[in-house]
């Protein structure tokens, strides 16, 4: 009989040791409170043929159920103490036979609730001592849950760092792309909303403090409501007067909003540098694009002027006749001429239009086709410069207008007419060495339209006598102080100076210029007309 | 004033297809979970459509996640259909496909549950 009880006893404490290892991997599988409650209540069952079991968690204040319903809250309040010592109880309620307090590692407790065994018998010593081992393994199993939740959570918050970097590398880089600013409002409000876990956001474009524009996440969210948030956070940009205001409202989290995070305010701050990035690039390359417009213009605007400016001036009998025209932009506002009127005369024109570039190089253009136009014509030289200004006033901007001297050489016997238009006076350098200037005309082609004369004259070049054309950009030529090389220089210069050939003496008159303006840049246009009767 | 998160369900051959539409955040996720414990026991695999979701943050994928998780421990399976890229690149960066899987179209995920 002894024997018998002996080897029961072996059976059991056999059995129970298999339990034990089992128990530990099954108590390890729990992936909730409530699966570690299920499996803890089967270990129960199993070794000591427990059916009523409940049990709770204390994190803080009152205890929660987490698994089974045999016990009510009397049971709850009468047996499980609030103890932060490990409490084990043998107790006799109506179904409670024991009540146990376990401390756990977090701070929080288990509680449990165990009913009488099916048997009806009392928990032998045997059954204290193999309860107390399958606490300690709840105890190790509640670790490793916890210990598994934390890696988990790590796990998930540094993919989710990762996949902020990731979001604002890649935002960097669609914005780059974009031309459309909306798309680019959109994208970043969106992103940035994503990543930082707010609910809400907005993007508010104002000027001097008037909303122009605004994007907000969810759509159709009004800014207005974002900000009366009470957790929120903004950075802003200013851009071509204009500032672009982010704004960030109520963080989120599984418990409930809260307050938002160092990291998301660096965050938000480089969305918005980004999107200002954005901007300026996207300025920039509009700039660009009008500065190759414009150059393309230019370029052809100096094509054309290279086809009126000539490039070989006539031969003209007894006479050598030199010019010369050095732009101070890629397209100037100077036109020269020289060229047959078909009747053995000859006609010389000198003329600076009011501006350069594009608008200068028009007005250059207009004048030449009239010229040719009007110029064979034979009409008298002040009805001619009339009709060019009418012609001109019509063609040319409020502030656009032309100053031109257009004279009409007879060779043989060497008489000039000539009328001026508001230009700088020709100079005659007679055979005396005496310095006559011609400037009989009215005012520049195109300033007004009101009927007011011209007048023409004419004069006679004698052999050995020269005529010298010429536009502002000599006299006006100024040094690195502003001081111009001025209108006495440049007449002392003509007067006293020899005259090897023309070429010779236009080249050595650039030469005196360069020589005063030193290392200033060209400031205007610089042309100059030559004739010298032999 | 808030534009309402939404989301439409339908359950065939132990299968929840659910489309949504709006921003997957708190209240996205938990609506999302809601409806798969709403049909836990009657299905094994979800089908999430996504297709008007553009925007998703880490609260509504951890609610995601629980799920993929409730159906792991039953051997079902979660398949996301018509994802925004950017929802693709982040549920790749966040890992989600080492437990779920994605199709072009609800049609072609159907056919991974068969």
């Amino acid at each position: 009989m002894e024997n018998e009880s002996f080897s029961q006893s072996i059976d059991k404490l056999k059995f129970q040791v298999k339990s034990f290892q089992e128990g530990f991997s099954l108590l390890t599988q729990s992936s909730d409170l409530q699966e570690l409650g299920r499996n803890f209540h089967h270990l129960l069952r199993g070794n000591f043929l427990v059916t009523d079991f409940c049990l709770f968690h204390k994190n803080g204040e009152g205890w929660q159920r987490v698994y089974g319903s045999t016990f009510d809250e009397a049971d709850v309040t009468t047996w499980l103490k609030p103890s932060d010592q490990f409490v084990f109880e043998s107790v006799s309620g109506q179904k409670t036979r024991l009540a146990i307090t376990l401390p756990l590692i977090d701070q929080s407790h288990f509680g449990l609730l165990i009913g009488q065994k099916l048997d009806r018998t009392d928990f032998a010593e045997t059954d204290t001592i193999a309860l107390h081992i399958f606490l300690q393994q709840l105890d190790n199993a509640y670790q490793f849950f916890i210990s598994q939740k934390k890696e988990k959570q790590f796990s998930f918050d540094l993919n989710h760092r990762v996949v902020q970097l990731n979001s604002l590398i890649d935002t960097g880089i669609e914005l780059s792309k974009l031309n459309h600013n909306s798309t680019l409002f959109e994208t970043s409000v969106e992103r940035v909303v994503s990543i930082t876990n707010a609910s809400f956001g907005v993007l508010q474009i104002l000027e001097k403090g008037h909303l122009l524009r605004e994007y907000s996440i969810p759509e159709g969210v009004p800014g207005e409501f974002i900000l009366k948030s009470d957790n929120l956070i903004q950075s802003e940009i200013e851009f071509q007067s204009k500032t672009y205001l982010f704004t960030l409202a109520d963080k989120e989290s599984r418990a409930g909003a809260v307050p938002f995070e160092a990291t998301d305010e660096l965050l938000l701050g480089a969305f918005a540098r980004q999107v200002l990035t954005a901007l300026e690039n996207e300025a920039h390359h509009e700039e660009s694009i009008e500065i190759e417009a414009l150059k393309r213009e230019l370029s052809v605007a100096a094509d054309i002027q290279k086809k009126i400016i000539p490039t070989k001036l006539p031969e003209i009998s007894g006479y050598e006749l030199a010019g010369l025209n050095i732009p101070s932009k890629e397209v100037g506002g100077d036109y020269y001429d020289c060229f047959p009127l078909g009747d053995g005369r000859f006609a010389l024109i000198m003329a600076d239009v009011a501006g350069k570039g594009v608008p200068a190089a028009l007005l250059v253009s207009t004048l030449n086709a009239s010229l040719s136009a009007y110029m064979s014509m034979n009409m008298p030289l002040k009805d001619l410069a009339g009709k060019l200004n009418s012609i001109i006033y019509k063609a040319s901007p409020a502030d656009k207008f032309i100053t031109c001297l257009i004279a009409v050489l007879e060779p043989e016997t060497g008489k000039l007419a000539f009328v001026n238009a508001g230009h700088n006076p020709g100079f005659v350098l007679r055979a005396d060495g005496s310095m006559e200037k011609i400037d009989a005309g009215g005012i520049p082609l195109g300033m007004l339209n009101m009927g007011l004369p011209f007048d023409s004259a004419e004069i006679v070049i004698q052999p050995g006598e020269k005529l010298l054309l010429y536009t502002d950009g000599i006299p006006e030529a100024m040094n690195d102080v502003e001081e111009e090389y001025t209108d006495e220089k440049f007449e002392q210069f003509f007067q006293n100076h020899s005259h090897p050939s023309p070429e010779k003496f236009i080249s050595d008159l650039l030469e005196d210029v360069k020589l005063y303006t030193g290392s200033a840049p060209q400031s205007d246009d610089i042309t100059v007309l030559y004739l010298g009767r032999n | 004033m808030i534009p309402e998160f939404k989301l439409s369900s339908s359950v065939n051959s132990r299968t929840l297809v659910m489309a949504t539409s709006g921003y997957i955040n708190n209240i996205g996720g938990q609506k999302i979970l809601e409806e798969y414990t709403k049909h836990q026991d009657a299905v094994d695999f979800v089908i999430l459509n996504l297709a008007d979701s553009h925007i998703v943050n880490s609260i509504g994928i951890s609610f995601v996640i629980e799920m993929i998780e409730k159906l792991g421990k039953k051997s079902g399976k979660l398949i996301f259909t018509n994802l925004d890229p950017t929802i693709d690149k982040t549920f790749t960066i966040m890992g989600l496909y080492h437990f779920a899987k994605k199709a072009a179209t609800v049609d072609e995920a159907m056919a991974l549950t068969v």
